[in-house]
């Protein structure tokens, strides 16, 4: 359950001040498939930050699993992290030294889990989004839609409550896109993820749960 | 973690050869000549036989006999009285003025006998000559040998390490026995081998003939208390010479403290010695004074060629190690400059690594200990050089005064400096990864 009530966000220089977000109110219950759309610039992103402890609120209260989490620390907001979210970017952002299995198993390392424990739940992992046999493979021998399914087992290995996916398909042709989005379904439907998405594909949105709109910083829908 | 920080680490420096070459050059270089400084400084100043006790040694090497010249200083006031007369008055004023009829030098046998002996807070004390040298001749071949005249003491004070045999003993000096301890060149260079079979052989030194009681090897400096390439007991010295009952002749002596904090007191003592020193009416000269001091106030003393050994070290130490200071700084600011650029090259990886669990503090160690790897392979590399370098230099003699040692103490300071050099280099560079913003940094 993701509860964020009044959350403003404003980034300061020395002589402007931009508002990203405006008391903002959203709850998503356990389980959804929630969307979020809207133009560039219109705070999907910070508010996707703000629901992954990346970024924090000027304003308002976060709570997530339960847990009120606005004034949690740098190890707290860590280990909530670690334990709880798991994150899929528009580009990827594997760590192009390490295998396919050593990138899946980076979230399990800062768990301190055992190497072979480790390896086993990466494989599995891999295995859910069709990607054992790459295991092996550095990401620069993958396809863009290949990558994608690895940033994917990188963020189920430690079953998270949540995935916050911030454009997954943006990088990929329709129907790379169409694979991701099945596979995401299928995480949501299976094992019952809560997954919030930004998207600025109205086909992507349309197979999701429910549909956000923001506007300048407002939510519109 | 450690088994993937070390993994991700060799990743890392096979990803840029080119960054991984500059920055092994400059680490390995770098501690290589540091190694070699390491390596010298240590056979120079370091606990090493046969002065494992030198940090309880107070060395004596000679005595300055001297007079001051004075001179009277005469001034004059003229003073303006109330009735229009003028008064003259007149201070003196003797000081030394500068002048002195000095002479500097090694001590006789007989004055370190009669006053160098009874001193507290002294364990052992030896007197030996100052070295000389003797022509030995063997199948008419003549070699040039290092001498020492020693008392049976220099044994125990200096713990030369004995290859073969053993030193000549207090009944060998007493009745001037002609027996020799010589070192293993003299052993190679005169009998042409370094075995027990040496032992109980003759060495002909001019008219006469020694027995070889023992071999001993060579020390790493040559310290002249024990550079020598034979011993011998200092009452076969020429008997004019051990007979000499001038204050100044070829001896020195050294003394071993009871303590290494007790130095200061022996040098105490030989100074409250030297100010009371009634010297016989015959001299020339009015006082004299000791320069007794340790290893370190000898060598500064000697390669800055003054007495004030205070003074020698402030002059030789502070330039020295504002230049070794210099010549770490640079290839220090050089490697951290490298691993701060870096950081932004690698910020996205960061910010993974933190959108999925890692701290500040899991980022922090991961990239210092990157950079140890890297400074552990430098100074691997480093290592084998100074070792090569070390071995030809031992073989060929080239510094000459001393062996550059290899020592199992050398290689923990080297350690020492490498996890000094890693962990200063790579902290702030970790630092700085490890505040990444992971939204500014994936966006």
């Amino acid at each position: 359950m993701i509860e964020l009530t009044n959350i403003s966000k404003s980034y300061r220089t020395d002589t402007i001040e931009t508002l990203a977000l405006q008391r903002m109110n959203l709850s998503v219950p356990d389980g959804e498939f929630l969307s979020i759309m809207g133009p560039s610039g219109c705070g999907k992103s910070t508010l996707l930050n703000i629901m992954g402890l990346i970024d924090e609120p000027s304003e308002g209260r976060v709570v997530l699993a339960g847990k009120e989490v606005t004034d949690y620390n740098g190890s707290q907001t860590a280990r909530f992290r670690n334990e709880q979210l798991g994150f899929i970017f528009q580009s990827f952002h594997l760590i192009n030294d390490l295998s396919v299995v050593d990138n899946v198993e980076l979230p399990l390392l800062y768990r301190r889990v055992g190497g072979k424990e480790r390896r086993r739940l990466a494989l599995e992992a891999l295995e859910r989004v069709g990607l054992s046999n790459r295991a092996t493979h550095f990401p620069n021998q993958l396809s863009g839609g290949q990558k994608q399914r690895v940033a994917i087992a990188r963020a189920i290995v430690g079953k998270p409550n949540l995935i916050l996916a911030d454009e997954p398909t943006g990088n990929l042709d329709s129907h790379m896109g169409g694979e991701i989005m099945d596979i995401l379904t299928r995480l949501n439907q299976e094992l019952g993820t809560t997954i919030v998405m930004v998207t600025h594909d109205e086909r992507m949105a349309k197979k999701t749960h429910r549909l956000v709109r923001l506007s300048d910083g407002e939510r519109v829908s | 973690m450690i088994k993937n920080y070390l993994l991700l680490a060799l990743k890392v420096l096979r990803r840029k050869p080119f960054y991984t070459f500059i920055s092994l050059f400059g680490i390995s270089f770098t501690l290589m000549i540091l190694m070699l400084i390491t390596s010298m400084g240590d056979a120079m100043f370091g606990a090493n036989q046969p002065m494992t006790e030198v940090d309880r040694m107070v060395f004596l090497p000679q005595l300055e006999r001297y007079t001051e010249f004075y001179d009277t200083t005469y001034t004059v006031d003229t003073i303006a009285m109330g009735d229009g007369t003028i008064r003259l008055d007149s201070t003196q004023e003797v000081a030394p003025n500068g002048n002195m009829n000095n002479s500097n030098g090694p001590m006789s046998f007989s004055f370190l006998d009669k006053h160098m002996r009874d001193f507290t807070d002294v364990d052992d004390y030896t007197f030996l000559s100052d070295n000389s040298f003797t022509d030995a001749y063997l199948d008419g071949r003549k070699v040039t040998l290092n001498t020492y005249y020693t008392d049976a003491n220099y044994w125990s004070v200096f713990d030369f390490k004995f290859l073969h045999g053993l030193p000549f003993g207090s009944d060998d000096v007493q009745e001037a026995n002609k027996v020799i301890v010589i070192t293993e060149r003299a052993a190679t260079n005169y009998f042409g081998e370094v075995s027990a079979g040496v032992i109980g052989r003759e060495m002909e030194l001019g008219q006469e003939k020694y027995r070889v009681v023992g071999i001993v090897q060579r020390p790493l400096k040559d310290d002249d208390t024990i550079a020598g390439d034979i011993f011998l007991p200092l009452t076969t010295i020429d008997p004019r010479q051990y007979a000499n009952q001038e204050l100044q002749g070829p001896f020195q002596a050294v003394f071993l403290a009871s303590s290494p904090g007790k130095r200061e007191s022996v040098k105490k003592q030989l100074e409250f010695f030297a100010t009371n020193f009634v010297m016989p009416p015959e001299s020339d000269f009015e006082r004299i004074r000791l320069y007794a001091g340790t290893a370190m106030d000898k060598f500064a003393a000697t390669t800055i060629q003054t007495n004030d050994a205070d003074q020698a070290k402030l002059m030789l130490f502070i330039p020295l190690f504002s230049l070794l200071a210099l010549f770490l700084a640079l290839p220090l600011i050089n490697l951290i400059n490298l691993n701060v650029s870096r950081v932004f090259e690698r910020k996205s990886e960061i910010a993974v690594r933190k959108a999925f669990g890692a701290d500040s503090r899991d980022i922090l160690y991961q990239f210092i200990f990157e950079n140890l790897v890297l400074t552990f392979i430098g100074g691997f590399l480093g290592l084998v050089l100074a070792f090569l370098i070390i071995r030809y230099v031992n073989a060929n003699d080239l510094i000459g005064i001393v062996r550059l040692s290899f020592s199992v103490k050398v290689f923990a300071y080297f350690i020492l400096v490498i996890l000094g050099f890693g962990l200063l280099s790579g902290i702030l560079p970790a630092y700085r990864m490890s505040r990444t913003n992971i939204g500014t940094a994936l966006r």
